[in-house]
């Protein structure tokens, strides 16, 4: 097995944002409000870690608490931009003329383009866990895009479900790259298959999970290439995400 | 010519265009640009840009 890397939940960047101060019109709420975010891979003040893998350059576990918090309208262009909502509400504005609600389950591809602005905010009463994961484009400047999709964890239990890539069911994305997600109910070992020549990374969003002898927990990640076959031993309660990626 | 793509927003800087807008003329270098430029629209320091060799959108 080819490991690229094993990144432990706290060797993440750690950042902490509040609306006072340098961030006072980035980040929006009273002065209570805080985002969290770790970050597999360097990201604004963040820039002691890896640089991406493939074309990912951006992969933020972040909680928006409590509500009133977020990131005020502000601008994007090229990256592709997914969010996946784990926990609590997550209000969507982009300057494509969507404004979108997501629960628990619901994501989003957003594709900025030649330009476009959103705003992501929890209006709601409970954090908001959410992942950004931001992709280079296959082209620049291309037309602005968002859609969005719904990942059923009951449906889908034990088996990987295809969020984004060239799938029935799946959110299309302008980049040779595929999203997938396992919910397990039950302790489970599926054998996920990449295309040839991509990497995966994987992150575990909660629970245990084993690829190889290496035990990843609960925000531990790691990125795998050369491999046809990756057979991935995860406990019952295990949330899984995996981003397949052209290298 | 090269491009170059800021990690912080995704803005672009292609050499071939410049930045007129922005009082950087057509034709100038990446490495010509001043190492305190900041990326216009969010404010990240010119090393949190990467080269890119990614096409233009054309809607073939
Ligand atoms: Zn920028």
């Amino acid at each position: 097995m080819s490991v690229s890397f094993v990144l432990r939940a706290g060797e993440r960047g750690y950042a902490r944002l509040v609306s006072t101060g340098v961030n006072a019109t980035y980040v929006a709420g009273h002065p209570d409000g805080v985002i969290t975010r770790h970050s597999s891979f360097n990201f604004h003040e963040y820039q002691s870690g890896l640089a991406g893998f493939g074309s990912i350059r951006v992969f933020g576990d972040e909680v928006f608490s409590p509500g009133g918090t977020g990131y005020n309208m502000h601008p994007h262009h090229n990256f592709i931009i997914c969010a996946f909502v784990l926990g609590g509400a997550l209000t969507h504005v982009n300057t494509i003329g969507k404004v979108d609600e997501l629960r628990a389950g619901d994501y989003y591809v957003f594709s900025a383009g030649a330009g476009g602005k959103h705003a992501e905010l929890n209006i709601g009463q409970e954090d908001t866990r959410i992942i950004y994961l931001w992709v280079l484009p296959s082209q620049l400047l291309a037309p602005p895009s968002y859609l969005r999709g719904r990942f059923d964890a009951k449906a889908n239990a034990n088996r990987f479900a295809c969020l984004i890539g060239n799938e029935p069911g799946a959110l299309p994305i302008g980049q040779t790259l595929k999203v997938t997600r396992l919910v397990t109910g039950r302790n489970s070992t599926p054998v996920y298959r990449p295309s040839p020549a991509r990497g995966v990374y994987a992150f575990v969003v909660e629970g245990e999970a084993r690829i190889g002898d290496i035990i990843l927990g609960s925000g531990d990640s790691m990125a795998l290439t050369g491999e046809d076959r990756i057979e991935i031993a995860a406990r019952s309660g295990t949330d899984l995400l995996l981003v397949e990626t052209a290298l | 010519m090269k491009k170059y793509l800021c990690l912080g927003c995704g803005f672009s800087y292609d050499e071939a265009r410049g930045l007129p807008e922005h009082g950087i003329t057509p034709g100038t270098p990446w490495a010509d640009i001043p190492d305190d430029w900041i990326c216009p629209d969010c404010g990240t320091p010119k090393s949190g840009f990467e080269m890119v060799e990614i096409p233009y959108w054309s809607r073939t």
